[in-house]
């Protein structure tokens, strides 16, 4: 349910990040104010077929992933958009690891999968796991990765509910809500040439992007993009056979639970109220689910966590 | 016999704090309220004849639940409803109330003490301070399933796919 971008400390940028990011701020504001087209100019310009640097790079180091070319924020192909969700994941599995439980990841990834081949965007390597937190939240990461807190499992009880959750996430994913985001976001600071040096002197393209993405670490995506999601999370999860319901009874769980509860402290502030995104799916649904009937909840097989 | 009194007047004292607590609710019923203004009706069925009106933000009781439909019972009227038009649990406006129960049944503040026990959490803070885990992300990968194990899988369930346009949010002015 979260576009997590997560500082990444493991090069040793970090100080260039910092410094990034705290410039990444400043161009953000600079686009608030007056200087939106001139920043706009800037983007255009750095996006040219161009930079000495990037190239001047690819030529002087001649180590091993220079043969990488530089990522293309502007129209990111698969291969970089799944690139990008792997760093983010990958970070987002250094703060939680996986449940070790291979019985679980394997039935979330059976459930996942199938629901994503529901999906606008069947072909990615959809990939799902739980990870080790007694948080309630999910999160995905552009490329089709995929996680929710064995915290959130926990509140489930059946398929059709784990099915409406990932069918949210997977729905960020396929309408590249997150990637979105940190494209507008890098192409500014592209754009204020603030990036650009940085990007020449490492190949390590993405990670870098990541990193200098991190001022906007565990950021909101807009309420529309939030509702968007539930609906079409709905729809994935009711095309693959299950009750549509799912998602909705997950929403009237998390709606009761206590807000003061650090547990679901970042859910709330990412998203919408449960209240508000339960009374945006009634109305979306309407009338229309009266014409499904045989959806399947599936509580007979659904996994049980191990103490 | 002493403990065991303190332990039954303890459980008296309980009791009444939650029963004043409940007081305008009933005790026995799940209560709700609406989440949109809709008509109930005599069946659970959308052509069944109307039995009265929700409008949002109203409170209800639940009494049943058939389907995709709850029978609800208002001030005025008790009917059918669509299960998407009905928030289960206590109005939502009514936070005090909702602040004051969680005071009585000892869950007030357990985020508190959650927090500070070293349980892990994914804060802002933590999520900022994590490293990449190349070994973690691997595992991941490693349980990728093809569309075809997917569809396995399914079919074990007896799922079957149906044809159900995604929802869009212009159908949301149309009720
Ligand atoms: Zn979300």
């Amino acid at each position: 349910m979260n576009l997590v971008t997560i500082k990444s400390t493991r090069s040793n940028l970090l100080i260039s990040t910092l410094l990034a990011s705290l410039l990444g701020l400043l161009s953000l504001q600079s686009a608030a104010f007056d200087l939106k087209g001139a920043l706009k100019d800037a983007v255009e310009k750095e996006l040219a077929p161009k930079p000495e640097s990037t190239q001047a790079n690819a030529n002087k180091d001649g180590n091993t992933t220079t043969n990488q070319p530089a990522f293309n924020w502007k129209n990111p192909s698969k291969e970089e958009e799944i690139a990008l969700g792997r760093e983010i994941a990958g970070n987002l599995l250094g703060a939680a690891p996986l449940v070790k439980d291979a019985a679980l990841q394997k039935y979330v990834n059976s459930v996942g999968r199938w629901v994503a081949s529901q999906s606008e965007r069947p072909d990615l390597p959809w990939r799902f796991g739980v990870i080790e937190s007694d948080d309630l939240n999910a999160f995905a990461a552009p490329g089709g990765y995929i996680m929710l807190t064995k915290g959130l499992y926990r509140k489930l009880s059946n398929e059709a509910q784990l099915a409406g959750v990932l069918g949210h996430e997977i729905a960020h994913i396929v309408e590249k809500h997150q990637l979105r985001v940190l494209q507008k976001q890098q192409l500014l600071n592209i754009g204020a040439g603030f990036l650009s040096d940085k990007y020449a002197k490492d190949n390590q393209l993405v990670s870098k992007a990541i990193g200098s993405g991190a001022e906007i670490s565990a950021r909101s995506l807009d309420k529309t993009a939030e509702y968007e999601a539930d609906r079409l999370g709905l729809s994935y999860a009711t095309r693959a056979g299950y009750e549509p319901y799912g998602l909705a009874d997950v929403l009237q769980t998390i709606g009761q639970t206590n807000k003061e509860d650090n547990s679901i402290a970042l859910l709330f502030k990412t998203h919408p109220h449960p209240d508000e995104r339960l009374a945006a799916l009634s109305d979306a649904a309407g009338i229309r689910l009266d014409a499904v009937k045989e959806g399947k909840t599936l509580e007979n097989r659904f996994y049980q966590l191990k103490k | 016999m002493k403990p065991k009194f303190l332990t039954l007047k303890q459980i008296f004292i309980t009791a009444c704090c939650i029963s004043i607590l409940y007081a305008p609710l009933s005790a026995i019923a799940e209560t709700g309220s609406a989440l949109k203004n809709d008509n109930l009706r005599a069946e659970p069925y959308a052509d069944a004849k109307l039995a009265g009106d929700l409008s949002r933000g109203e409170s209800l009781e639940i009494i049943k639940k058939q389907g995709a439909w709850l029978q609800v019972k208002t001030k005025k009227n008790t009917g059918w409803v669509r299960l998407l038009s009905v928030k289960r649990g206590a109005a939502s406006s009514s936070n005090q109330t909702s602040g004051a129960l969680a005071v009585a049944s000892g869950r007030a503040g357990t985020g508190q003490v959650v927090s500070t026990t070293g349980v892990r959490g994914l804060s802002e803070q933590e999520l900022k301070a994590a490293k990449f885990n190349e070994a973690e992300i691997k595992t991941l990968e490693s349980y990728t399933l093809s569309a075809e194990q997917g569809k396995q899988f399914a079919k074990a369930g007896n799922l079957e796919t149906i044809n159900f346009a995604n929802l869009t949010s212009s159908e949301s002015t149309a009720k």
